[in-house]
């Protein structure tokens, strides 16, 4: 998503992960945290310019 | 048409109706049990303030879907125009009106009409102004530069075509505008199997 925001022309992308998520049922948590799968807060902004 | 192209069509068509089947769930039955969190404990999870959990409508709260707070960073000062994509019940966009306030403009985009129009229920019982336009992330009905922030919960990583998403919501915003969306991401390409497993992908 990171990348995919750079690409479109953002600028001032940033990303925080979003500390306290999980899925509720263990067995979808576990599969998650398999695949490195996190909720992250990205912020970006359109230049002026474009 | 290539059958590559044909597939894919087809697993998205199944993908949006299960994506419309799964969070209309959730608005219909927000006591029941998700493997996600929902409404009001999802909310405090993700450190929305209390006083507004308290002040919006129980209908928008208890259907809340969300994987974090889009509004600690989104910095919506008054008289200014909003995006919610992915709108839902309507929790964020009436979090939104608070802070574009009487001059401001919320717009919610939702895949599915009947959320649309819950949401703009949720918006009205609340004493906020709301429209809310059904449609896809992929194609938003939302004119050109129009737009000075863009907020969106869990909503990105449900579409295959990220890249069209994103560029639409570089279209929809001012120049100097900007987005605070939260999403899921993941670390590892996800398997076949959870790719063409729309309930899955859905999820």
């Amino acid at each position: 998503m990171f990348r995919l925001l750079e690409e479109s022309g953002f600028r001032q992308v940033r990303s925080v992960v979003v500390p306290h998520f999980r899925f509720r049922k263990a067995a979808t948590q576990n599969s998650a945290e398999a695949y490195g799968v996190k909720a992250v807060l990205f912020t970006a902004t359109r230049p002026t310019t474009i | 048409m290539t059958d590559a192209v044909a597939a894919q069509e087809s697993l998205e068509a199944v993908l949006k109706d299960e994506i419309i089947r799964m969070y209309q769930d959730v608005a219909d039955n927000p006591e029941g049990e998700f493997h996600f969190f929902h409404g009001r404990e999802a909310a405090e999870l993700f450190e929305y303030d209390p006083a507004w959990l308290d002040r919006a409508p129980a209908g928008a709260v208890a259907s809340f879907a969300g994987v974090g707070n889009p509004h600690l960073r989104s910095a919506i000062q008054p008289g200014e125009t909003v995006l919610d994509l992915g709108s839902g019940a309507g929790l964020d966009a009436i979090i939104a009106s608070w802070g574009a306030g009487a001059s401001g403009n919320v717009i919610g985009v939702d895949l599915n009409p009947s959320m649309c129009l819950k949401a703009q229920a949720h918006a009205a019982a609340s004493g906020s102004r709301m429209e809310c336009h059904q449609g896809r992330m992929e194609d938003i009905p939302v004119p050109d530069r129009s737009v000075d922030v863009v907020i969106s919960n869990g909503v990105v990583n449900l579409s295959f075509r990220k890249r069209k998403v994103i560029e639409e919501l570089f279209r929809v915003l001012k120049p100097g505008g900007r987005l605070s969306i939260t999403d899921i991401v993941s670390a590892k390409q996800l398997s076949q199997s959870i790719v063409n497993d729309p309930k899955l992908w859905a999820s």
